[in-house]
Formats: C-alpha cells, structure tokens, sequence
C-alpha cells in the first residue's frame, strides 16, 4: 500500500506477485515520490461513469470521487446522509424539497462556480423519457427542479417519491454534473471523462480495462484526503486479485464468497477481513418471450426442478443463505418465505412433460466469467439435469452479457437461462426498478411484464404508510414468482480484505468505497 | 515411448466410460477438494466431482478436437496445396496470398476473435484451427507440388495423356503425404494445447463439459486449498504433448530420407 520506498526487495516482490497486476507501469515511479497510495481491486472495467447509465458499484465509485451531489451516504454501519454541496435541504411537503448549496464551490478546468443550474441540468436529465436512461426511475416522479436563486432552488415532485431519501439523492442519481462542460463540448453521455470536477479527487489516468488512477483534486475544499493517490486496479478475476494482495500488489479487494470460509481459518499476514451482510440479490432468471421458457410450465418446472440450497452449497461453499426474493431481511419488503420451497422433480417431470417436453431440451445458462458465477451455473446445469433439460454454460464480460439480453435484433433469445447478481439500494423500490416493463431491453433480461407489479411500482414509491408498503413489496415478489421466471437464489455477504494499516471508509453493506475517508490505520 | 503415451491416450479416450470410476459431471459439494484416495484416485474438484473421472473424459475431448481438427486441416492443405501448385500461376498466387494473410494473424489472437464471434463451442474450436492449420499443411504441399511437377516421371506420364486429376492423386500424392503425416503428428499437440488454453480461458469448451483446459482452470482458482487440481489438470497435458512430439520425432527420423543419411 502507501508509503512504499522504492527497494530492491520491493521491486523483486513486485515481479514476483501477480503478473497482471506487476505489469501496470507507474507504480513504482509513483512510489519513489514517497506518495501516499491506496491500491484498490476494481472488478469490471469501467465503461461509463454517467450516474444516469453506471453500470455498478466501480462505476459509483468513481463518480462518488470527481463529482459532488447536494447529499451524500455517509459511511459506516448505518444508512445515513450527510449533506454534501448543500447546506440546507428541507423537505417542505411530500412533493416539494427546497435546497441551498455551498457559495464558492468550483468546477475545475474554468467551468465557473457550481449552481443550482447544475442540479436542475444533472436532475431532469436522468428524469427527461426522452433520454432513456438506465436510471431514469430514480427520478420517475421528478416534475422539476424550480431555480430560485443562483444557489438554491427547489425540486419539485410530481408525487410522494419515498426512495428520493435513501436511493436517489445520496446515491449516484443525485451527483451533480457540470452543465457548462457537457453543454459547450456537445456532450449528451459522459464516458469516463468527467469534463469537470468537483469531487475530493480527479482521473490522472484512465485506462477502463487495466488501470485508474486518481489524484487528488487541487480545487477541493473539503477535509483533505488521507491518500495521495488512488489506484483503481482491474482485476476481474477473483482469485488473480487474491494473489495480488497476498503479493502486495493491491491493499484491498473485495473477495468471492466462496473464499470467506477459508481466509477465516487462516488470513494473510497483516490483514483485516470485512464480511457484512449484503443487500444485493442473486437469481436465475428464465426469459419468458421465447423458445421453451415462453411456456409458464417450463419456468415452472425449472422453479421446482432445481435444488436451490445444493447450488448455494456447491458455488458458495456453504457460506451463503437461500434468499425469500428480491428484498434483503431487514429492509421494507422482504418476504419471509419463498412460495416454493422444497424442489419436487416429479412434479417438474410432469409440468415438463404436460408443456410438450418429457424429454427435457438444450439451453444456456448465461453468467459472468467468473468462478462464483460459473460454479453456481455448472450446479444449477446439472440440477436441472435431473429433469431432463440439459444446459451448457455461456460466459460473458458483464458489459457483453448485458448487451446480448439488451438486444434489439433479438440475440436474447441465445439466452434461455442466467444467473445475474444485482447491487442494491437500501430502498426496496431500488430492488423492483429493473422488473417494470419499461426496463426490458435494458437490465429486466427476463422480459418479465406485469400490469399490476408495473402500477405497484408506481404507486409504492409515493406511498408513505410504511405497512402498505412492505405489503405492496412483498406483493411484487410474489408476482415475480408466480411468473415461473424468477428462482431466487441467495443475498450473499460482502466479503473483503485489507491491509491492517489501513482503515477503509465502506458503505454500511461493505460495497462501496468512499477514498477520501479512507485513513492510514 | 511417444507411440507408447499415444496409444495409452487412445485407450483412455475410447474405453473412458469403462475406465472412468465415476460420473465426470455428478456433483458432491459436501466432498469438495478431497485428496486423492482409494474412493477418488485425483481427488475432488470444487464441486465434488471425480476429478480422475473428468481428466479421463477430458482426454476424449483433447482427442477428438485435436484428431478432427488435423484431419480437417491435413485435408484442405492437401487440397489446396496441390492445387496452388499444380494449377495456373493466378491461383497459386492467390492462394499464396490467402496463406499468407491467414497466418499473420497469431493463432491464438485468431482463435479470440473467432471464438468472440461466434460464441464458445467445439465446432468454433476446430473452425478456428482448421483455418489456421490449412496454411501449415498447403505451403509444403505446395512446394513439393511444384517441384514434383517437373520431375521426368511426371512430364512422362503427361506426354502419354494423363490428366491433372490422375497425376495429382496418383503420383504426387503418395509423394507428399509422408511429410504431412510426419507434421500432422506434431501438430496435435499444439492443437489439443490451444484447445486447453481456450477452455482455461473461459473460451472453449463450454461447462460442465470436462477438459483438460477446465480441470487446469479450476486448479487454478482453487489453488491455495488444493494442488490437486492443477497437477490433475497439467499432467495429461505434459504426457501427451511429449508423447506427441516423440512420436511425430521418431516418424520423421524413420522416413525423412535427408535425416537418414545423416
């Protein structure tokens, strides 16, 4: 991590280490200034840092450093949020927020102070249908943002919108993005070049598949970040990043599941290891538009042919527990019981045999590629196995996989089966966004489509009676069920380890990194 | 010793469901990562599985990848060889240049875009070889083609009337084949190397299908709880590479006549 001299046992335990990570030019360079660095393992390439078409938590990440929003999460145990470039911001009714940001507060690169413009301008485009951003539903009730001032201003709801507090405005919706930059370079999508920054740290290097380095933003006013520099190292394979921090080569990862049970046996020296509860849901997903899954039988026959826990033992190695849907325990929504159980394969023999299958058929299971992901398939293939659908395993890049269930020419259709694991908000309407109809073609790849799920949606996210809400939630999983397209498969736990000489600032789920809290330990 | 590894390889591949001590795919996640013992002779993988089972029914898919792919590209060459060099001077040109252009790119950077496009499977594998092994084969058949057209048995046999097709297959054929057999041989291993490569990758070979690319992957992700798996994984590969190459040695030292008069 930081601080390191540039030594001969250095440079040989950086040849030694990983050779993926060893390869990366500069580190060394950047050591022998004495800098302060923190070496982080980023797990995707990054693609886009729109806070409107992130794509997870690296994406989030990253924005959450170079760009600013009125309120911010705060990290630690709890969901809670701080205010940010605000300094006052007050619900006065249900559908109205009035706000008031910092004076002074910069844009780097001479894009001028930062203002309400910019809030209105980073706000409605997320909301505008007109653009169609991934992420629009985290301003679906967004009327307008009204500027009162050159500071303040006031948002405008079109209803009761309950996750503005925890999901939209603290998250990466709520990011503040430089109008003037966007406006004057014809810019409509950001890329990974923020245009302008307002964050504690700005993009030194950004290489998407091998490399991000941030320094720290020399316009920044706030508390100074403890490292220098933050090196965001894509690593997407799981145990090459194992071995890179064993070797030195990154201060933290985060880690599969399935190694949580024997780094708590024996941990790497001078280390710490994080396992918190996760929020995120992993799920076998059936597209319900085409070939046999159009047959609700066939979805059903899945759902009571597969022998969940036995998947969850094989690719988490016991360490994961079976989840109740979409919702995690503790959050508003959450299911205490799926509606099916127990596998029954003589009854999934039947629903197989009554949909025109007694001899089951070929398919994919489409998974990231890596070991959780392939595991969970190979178990999930030869439970399934047992009713007689045989299926192979297609392994994707996340962004690949994404673009072939996206697709409009209808390349969806290769994919009968898949296994995808979602982060999450703690607001359950986070959870159900992906699902409406709307989101088909973008991250609903089931193509699931449901009247009321849809209208439950919309109603929930205004509905301010806490019962009704876990009810009208619980409501929508059920839906999800009934459809057959859905297998809920576990939340899992956020596990990761760091140096004991650092002390990382995470969100309470362990997910998300906040740098510039992090300290030295 | 080559024909020796070959032969026990055949015999592994062929009788693999009577060899085999378990079935490669069924799963036992409560006896993940054992050590090899009398019930599992390689142990288990991370799902359970018989790794000993996987590694025999892993060398059925090296062998028959590897065999169908030099057979394929043995074939084209041979084709497409004799036809550059017996065959106008325009085609030999063009075939020349296709050559060429299919050999600059590196095998393996082909495969990766070849596979991307077309999406992981054993058909795209040995796609991907055949198309890049025809060059191999078609540059020697060729230049024995060409030089072979010009020998006086051959202008003999055309003065009395025989055609292209007769001459071909009748008299340069049985002159080339040797050379090719002798590299085909030599190729196989190469080929079962890249078809174990892209499955390591992700690339190959689709899961749960055993190979021995994917008993090499897994070794790799599990490495820290067991070395079973990797040594599971690299020896069949090692032993049939060497046995390979021996082979494709010894047939070379035992019909090049050039080494023998050495």
């Amino acid at each position: 991590m930081a601080f390191d001299a540039f030594s001969r046992r250095n440079f040989l335990k950086t040849a030694a280490g990983a050779g993926l990570v060893a390869t990366i030019p500069g580190t060394e360079v950047v050591a022998q200034g004495g800098l302060k660095i923190l070496k982080s393992r980023c797990d995707q390439a990054i693609e886009t840092i729109d806070p409107g078409w992130r794509l997870g938590t690296v994406d989030d990440n990253i924005m959450r450093s170079v760009w600013q929003g009125l309120i911010s999460v705060v990290p630690g145990e709890s969901w809670n949020w701080e205010k940010q470039l605000a300094t006052e911001v007050v619900q006065e009714t249900p559908t109205r927020i009035r706000f008031e940001m910092k004076k002074g507060v910069m844009w780097s690169g001479g894009f001028g102070e930062i203002t309400a413009e910019d809030v209105k301008f980073s706000y409605e485009r997320i909301a505008n249908p007109d653009n169609k951003m991934a992420y629009r539903t985290d301003w679906e009730k967004l009327d307008r943002v009204e500027i009162t001032g050159t500071h303040s201003g006031i948002i405008h709801l079109k209803a009761p919108f309950m996750p503005l507090w925890l999901s939209t405005l603290p998250a990466g919706s709520g990011l503040v993005l430089p109008k003037k930059a966007m406006e004057s370079k014809g810019i409509t999508k950001i890329t990974t070049d923020p245009l302008a920054y307002s964050g504690p740290y700005r993009i030194k290097t950004m290489e998407p598949r091998r490399l991000i380095v941030l320094e720290r933003n020399p316009d920044w006013k706030g508390e100074r970040p403890a490292y220098d520099e933050i090196h965001y190292i894509v690593v997407l394979d799981a145990n090459a990043a194992e071995i890179a921090y064993e070797a030195g080569e990154l201060d933290m990862t985060h880690l599969p599941i399935a190694s949580v049970a024997r780094l708590q046996k024996k941990m790497p020296a001078k280390s710490k290891l994080v396992v918190k509860p996760s929020l995120a849901y992993w799920w076998l997903g059936m597209q319900m538009e085409d070939g046999p899954f159009k047959d609700i039988r066939v979805r059903q026959a899945v759902q009571y042919g597969l022998d969940v826990d036995m998947v969850l033992d094989a690719a988490f190695f016991g360490v994961a527990t079976r989840s109740t849907g979409i919702i995690a325990p503790g959050l508003i929504g959450h299911r205490p019981k799926n509606q099916i159980e127990k596998p029954d394969v003589a009854k999934a023999k039947q629903l197989l045999a009554a949909a025109g299958f007694p001899n089951g058929f070929k398919t994919d299971i489409g998974v990231r590629n890596s070991a959780e992901f392939v595991n969970a398939a190979q178990a999930v293939a030869a439970s399934l196995a047992n009713i007689g659908i045989q299926a192979d395993v297609r392994t994707f890049d996340t962004g690949a996989q994404k673009a072939l269930a996206g697709d409009k020419g209808g390349k969806w259709k290769e994919m009968g089966l898949h296994i995808v694991r979602f982060s999450m908000q703690p607001d359950p309407s986070w959870a159900t966004a992906w699902f409406v109809t709307e989101q088909i073609g973008e991250w609903n790849w089931e193509r699931f489509s449901n009247p009321e799920f849809d209208k439950l949606h919309q109603s929930l996210t205004s509905e301010l009676d806490e019962k009704k809400r876990d009810e009208g939630y619980r409501r929508m999983q059920d839906l999800m069920e009934a459809s057959g397209a859905y297998v809920f498969l576990t939340h899992g736990v956020n596990a990761l380890v760091h140096r004991d000489t650092v002390a990382p600032a995470l969100s309470p789920d362990a997910q998300r990194q906040f740098w510039n809290r992090f300290k030295p330990a | 010793m080559g024909f020796i590894i070959v032969v026990l390889l055949v015999i592994s591949a062929l009788g693999a469901d009577f060899l085999a001590t378990h079935d490669p795919f069924r799963m036992a996640p409560r006896q993940r990562m054992l050590d090899p013992s009398a019930e599992h002779w390689l142990g288990t993988d991370q799902l359970g599985r018989d790794v000993y089972s996987r590694v025999i029914y892993g060398g059925r898919i090296a062998l028959w990848v590897s065999l169908t792919a030099v057979s394929l590209s043995l074939i084209g060459g041979l084709i497409l060889g004799m036809l550059a060099g017996y065959g106008p001077r325009w085609l030999d040109n063009l075939l020349v240049l296709v050559f060429d252009a299919v050999r600059s790119f590196p095998t393996i950077m082909f495969a990766l875009a070849m596979v991307t496009l077309l999406g992981p499977s054993i058909p795209t594998i040995i796609t991907v070889i055949v198309v890049a092994s025809i060059p191999v084969y078609g540059r020697i058949v060729r230049i024995q083609t060409l030089s072979m057209k010009e020998t006086e048995f051959v202008l003999a046999e055309r003065a009395l009337g025989a055609g292209p097709v007769r001459i071909l297959f009748s008299h340069i054929l049985p002159n080339v084949i040797g050379p090719l057999l002798i590299l085909a041989s030599m190729e196989i291993p190469v080929v079962i190397t890249i078809e174990a490569g892209l499955s390591f990758l992700g690339l190959g070979v689709r899961p749960p299908t055993p190979t021995w690319g994917s008993i090499l992957q897994d070794g790799y992700q599990y490495i820290r709880d067991t070395p079973w798996l990797v040594i599971a994984g690299g020896l069949p590969l090692i032993l049939t590479t060497l046995g390979f190459t021996f082979l494709g040695e010894a047939l070379r030292d035992a019909f090049d006549p050039k080494l023998n008069r050495h």
